[in-house]
């Protein structure tokens, strides 16, 4: 224990000196304090302190909690003040026994302290601040019994009642420890450490991650740079009068009197400072974005790799045997946390392959940061081309030598390949700001009922909120599904395919037009298919088709003929139509004869017939004769009516039934002139044409 | 180089008598032309240079390298391996010339440096050279009958039995030279070509000699006669005609000998006098070596060859020149234990470790 950690001081500062407290006010007193630091206020107080600190001493020589329970229920307070009283009794207790006790003394205390949080009568944190002071009081030999415990308990750390609260107190305990044991001596307590820390903390946790991917600069390897440190006795002494603060290669392994004689080999002094300048590039590789440092690394990397290239190792087969025994003596994975870098050693660790895999792996992880896409590489380290072809180069190089390494060497290259791989992929996952390894499950995913060999029938029988019933083919199966109930699919909107009257007559309205010009043959009334189709049409649609009348019809054709003449009286669009060609017609002067027949096709309306109907009065039958009306029919219009402008109207009515399209102006004119009701004739005219 | 240069001196010196009229401006301009010419030539001759022979000297501390225009270059290993080397510690501490012609070989008695290139052997002392002062202490001229035809020395070998040098080359012959009293003792007669190489079997005090007839020699120094002929090219295992049948590296190690060239490198039984393994090397092999239980071996390629005695290639170590001429390793001085290699180029490659090249020395 070479550091007197600050928490220490703290706890010192409260046995002893009562001066701390400057204020013991009667709130104080009246234990009614709302000072964040309690223990101050229990200090002061004679009685609540010295009452639990004795019977956590009892309970610890009788190694039960009961004690302490009895305590915590006659100290006055509430429940927070109560805890508060306790922990401090309990760290009071540490730290009379410290120094003066066995270990077994403070874990049993520290148990204690697991079951009075387990009881609720100490806050949660107290066991993880008892370890600690426990750690930072004792030296390093007893610190490794107490960390077997706290390893020991890596399920109580981890249960819920302790893992929030005591988590970051043992991660700062783990980073002291570490920070007091030397890398190079202690590694096997520092890597159980990490493993505990590893053990402890989830996956997810990123506290332990180097998330900004920076590099542990200060793992500088040393070697002898310039000649005056190259003869090893000198060195060897400098070295210790120097007490460098960065860790040193372990350089100079033999006793002084080797030292002090020369080297007995010849050594490469030029490749020794080569191949080690190289541990700088590996240990901070953005030098390499550098142009003369990179520079410098291709040439010392070309050298160096040449010379792996050229040396060929032997295949260890020879000595099995040798090898066999030192795998019995467990000195075959001998582990060092720094090279040694003693250039007396130069010559066999080339004849290593352990030492040569080192050194090749440390290129390929150096080409994978230099090559990969890593977030918290700056914008200018970027590889030119020639670096990257050189890179690509080399690495082939490293895994061929890889390969050519005796023991298992294809074997060893797969593996570093497997594993760079998977490097890559935490890259990755580094760079996507580490998501969650836990993935959130949908919110409407349904518990999944156990499979079953064939299908239910309830599975395919129109089960769920959309009754989808599967027909067995996917086509039949989303016909079958366009609607559930047939009844409604039927009567929707899509299923009426009935056309309007005006829509389906517009064509046969335009050829009944004589303007048309359109021959009878040709008209669409003539087509039996639309003929019997109209019918339809006419019987859903249309009064006309349920009005008595006493034509006879010899076709179908004459009768649609009729109908549509009806028809195109009533739809308002088609004259309309007419008026609109008329308006043309107009405008074109030149055209008059076309108006006039145009004008003299006009049918008659109501209104005209009904003002002819009162000027023919009872004349009516007069007309009757030129209208080649029949004799049965003039007695069924004096039957109807006996008014004899109604008889007279309903005679002008029964010719435009029966003329339809042709009961013209004109024709009516005709009629009138012949029958000698020229006036009424005249009238007809002019009314016609001023319209 | 030294005699390129004054020739070049000497000319201009002639081009300023025939041209007095000259100012002084022309002078300058000539003069730099001459350097600049001087300097196109160094480069020439670095581009064309080759490193035929080397040896460490018995100290361990220095390496000499003979190239083919007959210098010897001395380079300081304890400075080039140190731990502050510059690129100036790789360059020779000293280069003189000692033959006219190329240096096929060099070889470090326990005080002098031998060397021979044609015709001649020079001995140098190493405590001389290392103070960088050269004196040829000797000169001897082996078989050397008549005056228009010197051969030339491919290989020479120290037998520490007699404290003779075995001497191989051009006529044919192998020599024997006592280094106590510096005569020719004996003369080996039986090859029908030039020797390329010679060995010698320490326990056995054989000699061994390889030639361009295709055939390794056994000789027995005591009856000064061969004992045993191995014709390598009619071994059907080791024959690579398209390469030829000359032999020109030999190399033993006690039972075993280590034979190449034109053939494959081979490696045989001397008992039996059979060949155990063939190495499936592509090239000729200039230089093997026995190195613990592996062979190092180079020639034709970039490379330095380690090859398993079982016949397999275990790896081949790149290096700079294009073709390898020798390769010596340094058993003088632990501290300094390296391999070096040289051949087709001014750089002689230097390796530490065996299994990678470290750095290269240079003329």
């Amino acid at each position: 224990a070479n550091r007197v950690p600050r928490r220490h001081i703290d706890d010192s500062a409260q046995t002893g000196s009562a001066g701390v407290v400057s204020y013991p006010t009667i709130t104080n007193w009246l234990g009614i304090s709302l000072h964040p630091n309690t223990w101050m206020f229990v200090n002061v107080l004679s009685f609540p302190l010295t009452h639990p600190q004795a019977s956590a001493k009892h309970a610890l020589a009788g190694k039960t909690g009961k004690h302490l329970l009895n305590a915590f229920n006659q100290i006055p307070g509430n429940e927070t003040e109560k805890k508060t009283t306790l922990d401090q009794a309990l760290r009071g207790v540490l730290g009379d026994q410290i120094q003066k006790t066995s270990c077994d003394d403070y874990l049993s205390l520290i148990y204690l302290s697991i079951d009075a949080v387990t009881e609720g009568i100490c806050s949660a944190t107290t066991p993880f601040v008892l370890l600690g002071d426990v750690l930072d009081c004792l030296p390093l030999d007893q610190c490794d019994k107490i960390f077997s415990f706290v390893e020991e308990n890596v399920s109580t750390w981890k249960s819920n009642s302790f893992y929030t609260a005591g988590k970051n107190y043992l991660l700062r305990m783990c980073n002291d420890l570490l920070r007091r044991l030397s890398k190079s001596q202690n590694t096997v307590f520092c890597g159980r450490i990490q493993l505990f820390l590893a053990r402890l903390f989830p996956l997810s946790e990123k506290s332990g991650l180097n998330l900004q991917s920076q590099f542990n600069l200060d793992n500088i390897t040393v070697f002898n740079k310039n000649e005056q440190e190259s003869t090893l006795g000198q060195k060897h002494t400098e070295e210790k009068e120097d007490g460098m603060e960065v860790e040193e290669g372990e350089m100079g392994e033999d006793d002084a009197p080797s030292n002090f004689t020369f080297s007995s080999i010849p050594i490469d002094y030029n490749l020794y400072r080569k191949f080690w300048t190289l541990q700088d590039y590996f240990r901070n590789p953005v030098q390499c974005y550098e142009k003369f440092s990179w520079m410098t690394f291709l040439k010392y990397s070309d050298e160096t790799l040449a010379v792996f290239k050229s040396y060929k190792l032997d295949d260890m087969q020879a000595s099995k045997r040798k090898l066999e025994e030192l795998r019995a003596s467990g000195g075959e994975h001998v582990y060092f946390a720094k090279f040694l870098t003693s250039e007396k050693l130069m010559d066999l660790q080339l004849s290593d392959s352990n030492f040569r895999r080192h050194i090749l792996l440390q290129y390929l992880i150096l080409f994978q940061y230099l090559k990969g896409q890593v977030k918290f590489k700056s914008s200018s380290c970027v590889l030119n081309d020639d670096q990257t072809v050189w890179i690509e180069e080399t690495t082939k190089l490293v895994y061929q030598l890889l390969r050519e390494i005796p023991p298992d060497g294809d074997k060893f290259a797969t593996m570093v390949e497997h594993i760079l791989n998977t490097e890559d992929n935490w890259n990755g996952w580094k760079n996507e700001g580490c998501p969650s390894f836990v993935k959130e499950r949908t919110v409407d995913d349904k518990p999944k009922r156990p499979t079953r060999k064939r299908q239910a029938p309830e599975d395919f029988l129109g089960k769920g909120p959309d009754r989808k019933i599967f027909m067995g083919n996917d086509e039949l199966t989303r016909l079958w599904n366009l609607n559930q109930d047939n009844m409604e699919a039927c009567k929707s909107d899509s299923r009426e395919f009935m056309p309007s009257l005006d829509e389906f007559f517009a064509e046969a309205i335009e050829q009944a037009d004589p303007a048309n010009m359109v021959e009878d043959e040709y008209k669409v009334v003539r087509n039996p298919n639309y003929g019997w189709r109209a019918l339809r049409l006419l019987s859903r649609r249309s009064p006309h088709f349920f009005q008595p009348t006493n034509q006879k019809f010899k076709s179908l054709a004459d009768y649609l003929d009729s109908m549509v003449s009806k028809l195109a009286k009533e739809l308002p669009d088609i004259p309309s139509e007419e008026i609109k060609t008329g308006e043309e017609d107009d405008d074109d002067n030149g055209d008059n004869l076309l108006k006039d027949s145009n004008d003299s096709d006009k049918m008659v309306t109501n209104n005209q017939m009904d003002e002819i109907a009162a000027k023919l009065g009872a004349e009516w039958k007069a007309l009757a004769s030129h209208l080649e009306m029949k004799a049965a029919e003039l007695r069924e219009i004096e039957t109807d009516s006996e008014d004899v402008d109604m008889q007279a109207k309903l005679l002008l009515v029964a010719w435009q039934d029966r003329e339809g399209a042709q009961a013209t102006v004109d024709s009516l004119v005709n009629a009138l002139n012949a029958a000698g009701f020229s006036q009424i004739a005249d009238s007809l005219n002019e009314n016609n044409s001023r319209r | 180089m030294t005699s390129q240069l004054t020739a070049v001196l000497c000319r201009s010196s002639f081009d300023h008598q025939m041209a007095p009229k000259y100012n002084i401006q022309n002078h300058l301009q000539l003069f730099l032309f001459y350097i600049e010419l001087v300097c196109i030539v160094c480069v020439l001759q670095l581009l064309h240079m080759s490193v035929f022979s080397q040896s460490f000297s018995p100290c361990g501390r220095y390496l000499a390298a003979g190239n083919n225009y007959g210098e010897i270059a001395l380079f300081s290993l304890s400075a080039a391996l140190s731990p502050d080397a510059t690129v100036q510690s790789q360059k020779p501490v000293l280069t003189f010339t000692a033959h006219e012609g190329p240096v096929f070989t060099l070889i470090s008695s326990d005080c002098h440096l031998l060397s021979a290139g044609n015709g001649e052997i020079s001995a140098w002392s190493w405590t001389e050279l290392i103070k960088k002062v050269t004196v040829s202490l000797n000169t001897q001229q082996p078989g050397k009958q008549h005056d228009l035809i010197i051969p030339e020395i491919n290989a020479m070998i120290i037998n520490p039995r007699d404290n003779s040098l075995v001497v191989g080359g051009g006529d044919n012959n192998v020599h024997i030279l006592d280094l106590e009293h510096g005569v020719f003792k004996s003369v080996l007669q039986g090859h029908s070509d030039y020797i390329h190489c010679v060995s010698v079997r320490e326990r056995e005090a054989d000699i061994l000699s390889g030639s361009e007839d295709g055939a390794v020699r056994i000789w027995d120094s005591r009856m000064d006669q061969s004992v045993h002929c191995i014709e390598v090219y009619k071994y059907e295992s080791c024959a690579r005609p398209q390469y030829g049948k000359w032999i020109s590296c030999v190399t033993t190690d006690s039972d075993w000998m280590l034979c190449g060239g034109g053939p494959s490198l081979s490696l045989w039984h001397l008992r039996s006098l059979s060949p155990t393994s063939i190495f499936p090397l592509t090239g000729c092999q200039r230089q093997a070596a026995f190195h613990q239980d592996m062979i190092l071996a180079v020639g034709d390629g970039p490379f330095v060859s380690h090859c398993l005695l079982g016949g397999e290639v275990k790896a081949q170590i790149p290096c700079t020149p294009q073709s390898l001429n020798t390769l010596q390793l340094n058993t003088n001085s632990t501290e300094h234990r390296v391999l070096t290699a040289g051949g087709s180029s001014d750089h002689i490659e230097v390796f530490t470790n065996l299994s990678y090249r470290a750095f290269s020395l240079s003329f």
